[in-house]
């Protein structure tokens, strides 16, 4: 069976170097026999897994592909599209089966949990040379570091804000909110029938606990501890917004796709939305604000979870794993990083390149100013995270459809997750 | 011909043409395509999810490959959480509604079919739309109806109601999925009886008129008698197809409110892919094949009755 198994990896190391094509080589020869220099040239191939599909987005990783193979002639990128739901456990299959892609493009609640399976390189040494690193925001840091090793490095971040209405709000004679209280004041006369004071997704996907996330650790909440008052009262402000009837049942169902939708067609008059879904706002022609996630009380600052992907470089061979390595460097020289950070409608993970994108972009502020206690998701449980995520959904799903309070429905939750922590 | 004869005759086959068949090759090649087909794509996932779900595969044992065999742990976490009780019973309350009135609305429809009336063949094309129609938009167009401010909300208020929300209550969740379902498999159910009724002879019924059986005598003693193996079929398969069921669920409702909608194709996802636990998802995917052959063994016991 090891045998077998190293045999194979060989194999396929073997076959991720792929030789130049044979007219290339003939074209190869001649040129280097006009220049009176012999050269052996091998080239190395990237494949990088990622589940980018938005028409920018591939611009983006086009021009970058092509820029660096400009710069970098012996390697090739090769792009794999992999559905977001299944990056991750499609990438777990390739490394089974010894056919690793160089990088994955992973979420970054997720990092940890896949660096456990042992398939990604600890790429402190390298990454600890980049400008860029002492420059990071520490939650996205801390989302693809453990135990003093990195697991890969953010290609950018995003969050959660509240989107508000401007004219449905001056209709109604407040300003945007910034404390949970006005938050109330503001969904309670803003909302009229059929246009609902908030939305946001309380639906059964990671979508929901993301977006409570801001509520609960703005409250000095933890999902470690969902019996704590700070959880609870967290919830309870997401169950009165519903049963007070200022936001609609219909959350439970609501991806952020949809609340954007609710939004955008004038039926809610704020929403907890993040920053990619700016152009879509600014498109459907509503005008509308931007403010930090309301805090519970005046002086509280809010803590919003961090959203965003990393590039994580796969164990393979020294020379892929090089190639690979230079790859993540060449995106993440600060000029080239804004780039895509605009292009993917990022907020930059690096603090010089997030302020300068607050600076042309005044409508990110509120998302830029939060990033400084921006937390990663998997500081709550670590590559326990989806498990734990799992738990808090069903939760806020429970509480808010009614089949019990907001602090039933957490202590079954909590109980659940006590014995997701001690496992090992 | 002589007793004689006869042996001398018999002899004479045995001596030119040995008794011993000859192996035909030619209907096991016609069989092969399909033999290896179904080793390659359906034995051998089952049988390795067989497999799966007796080891403990997680993200860390999956790739390094070691997996350690533990039993029945997986199928004891399986039946330990009340998530997938609920799942079993929400899977058996899905099929069973679904095919009830699928069955009982494409039999009607089908029973229309067979008399004259114009525009029948438009009517007949229109009526395949649900089957022709892609899930995705099957089941978005539904969430849509059923959404708060939806289609049926609004005829509800028409005639006097509250609206209800229906797919954000956990009573009323899953009722409105099976309406999507219904809407989506009675089309099957409709153009295998329709054509199953097409193949009952035309005198059997000329016979019974003159007989002076009228229609529902007619319906009742010659069609359903006559059709019980095309409507076994039918029952049989769309119950295979209905418990099976996962985009559907999984794009009205994921799984909720608060869990009140999965089925179990949905929880093995929802296992299997978000947590990330393949053993335990295998397990509870096992356990649902364990269900298809409990409702096969029912439906066989009521076709020999």
């Amino acid at each position: 069976m090891k045998t077998n198994s190293t045999e194979l990896s060989y194999l396929a190391r073997k076959e991720r170097v792929t030789k130049p094509r044979r007219d290339h080589l003939v074209l190869l020869a001649l040129a280097t026999f006009n220049l009176g220099i012999i050269s052996v040239s091998a080239e190395t191939t990237v494949e990088v897994v990622h589940y980018f599909n938005v028409e920018g987005q591939l611009q983006e990783l086009a021009q970058i592909q092509k820029d660096f193979e400009q710069a970098n002639s012996d390697i090739k990128i090769k792009y794999t599209y992999v559905p977001f739901g299944e990056l991750v456990s499609r990438t777990l299959q390739m490394a089974a089966v010894h056919k690793a892609p160089a990088i994955a493009v992973i979420d970054n609640p997720d990092v940890l949990r896949v660096a456990k399976s042992n398939i990604l390189k600890d790429i402190s040494q390298e990454v600890t040379k980049l400008p860029i690193w002492n420059d990071l925001y520490p939650g996205p840091k801390k989302a693809v570091t453990s135990d003093g090793k990195a697991y890969g490095v953010p290609v950018g971040s995003n969050s959660l804000a509240l989107y508000y209405n401007k004219k449905m709000l001056s209709a109604a004679g407040v300003q945007p909110p910034n404390t949970w209280q006005q938050l109330s004041d503001v969904a309670t006369k803003t909302a009229q029938s059929p246009v609902y004071g908030i939305a946001f997704s309380a639906v059964n996907t990671e979508e929901s606990t993301w977006q409570w996330e801001p509520f609960l650790w703005s409250n000095g909440g933890s999902l470690r501890d969902l019996t704590s008052t700070s959880a609870v009262g967290a919830l309870q402000l997401w169950v009165d917004l519903v049963s007070k009837g200022l936001a609609s049942k219909d959350v439970l169902n609501w991806e952020q796709g949809d609340v954007a939708n609710q939004f955008t067609a004038g039926r809610a008059a704020t929403m907890v939305m993040g920053p990619w879904m700016l152009d879509a706002v600014k498109k459907s022609g509503i005008d509308f604000g931007i403010v930090p996630v309301p805090v519970p009380k005046e002086g509280a600052k809010p803590v919003v979870p961090l959203g965003g992907e990393c590039w994580c470089v796969l164990k393979g061979n020294s020379q892929v794993e090089a190639a690979a390595m230079k790859f993540v460097a060449f995106t993440e020289q600060p000029d080239r990083l804004r780039k895509i950070c605009d292009a993917f409608n990022y907020i930059s993970s690096v603090q010089s390149v997030a302020k300068q994108q607050g600076e042309s972009n005044p409508e990110l502020n509120p998302f830029v100013e939060q990033m400084d206690a921006a937390k990663a998701r998997s500081e709550d449980g670590g590559a326990k995270y989806p498990e734990i995520s799992l738990a808090t959904r069903a939760a806020i799903q429970r509480a808010i459809s009614g089949q019990g309070s907001a602090e039933e429905a957490l202590q079954e939750s909590a109980a659940k997750i006590k014995a997701i922590l001690s496992k090992n | 011909m002589s007793r004689s004869e006869l042996s001398n005759a018999v002899s004479f086959s045995q001596e030119h043409q040995p008794r011993k068949e000859r192996f035909h090759f030619s209907p096991y090649a016609f069989v092969l395509p399909c033999a290896l087909f179904s080793a390659a794509l359906l034995l051998y996932p089952v049988v390795n999810s067989l497999a799966l779900s007796f080891r403990q595969a997680t993200v860390d044992t999956f790739v390094s490959g070691e997996m350690p065999f533990n039993g029945l742990t997986q199928y004891q976490a399986a039946v330990a959480d009340p998530v997938f009780w609920r799942a079993v019973i929400n899977t058996v309350l899905f099929t069973a509604f679904s095919i009830v009135f699928q069955f009982v609305i494409g039999f009607l429809l089908a029973l229309l079919f067979q008399f004259k009336f114009p525009l029948k063949s438009v009517c007949l094309s229109l009526l395949l739309i649900p089957w022709l129609l892609p899930l995705l938009t099957s089941a978005n167009i539904f969430k849509g109806l059923f959404n708060e401010a939806g289609l049926i909300n609004q005829l509800l208020h028409l005639i006097g109601g509250r609206p209800i929300p229906w797919l954000a209550d956990q009573h009323f969740a899953l009722p409105a999925t099976i309406v999507a379902n219904i809407w989506i498999g009675f089309p099957f159910n409709f153009v295998l009886l329709y054509a199953g009724m097409q193949n009952i002879p035309e005198e059997v019924y000329e016979a019974a008129k003159l007989d002076g059986a009228d229609y529902w005598r007619r319906v009742t003693q010659i069609t359903v008698p006559l059709l019980k193996p095309v409507a076994l079929s039918v029952l049989m398969l769309g119950t295979v197809y209905t418990v099976k069921v996962f985009d559907l669920v999984w794009i009205m409702t994921g799984g909720g409110p608060a869990n009140s909608t999965h089925l179990l194709s949905t929880y093995a996802y929802q296992v299997g892919f978000s947590i990330l636990n393949f053993g335990e998802a295998a397990a509870i995917a096992t356990l649902m094949v364990l269900l298809l052959l409990v409702l096969n063994l029912f439906r066989l016991l009521m076709q020999q009755r």
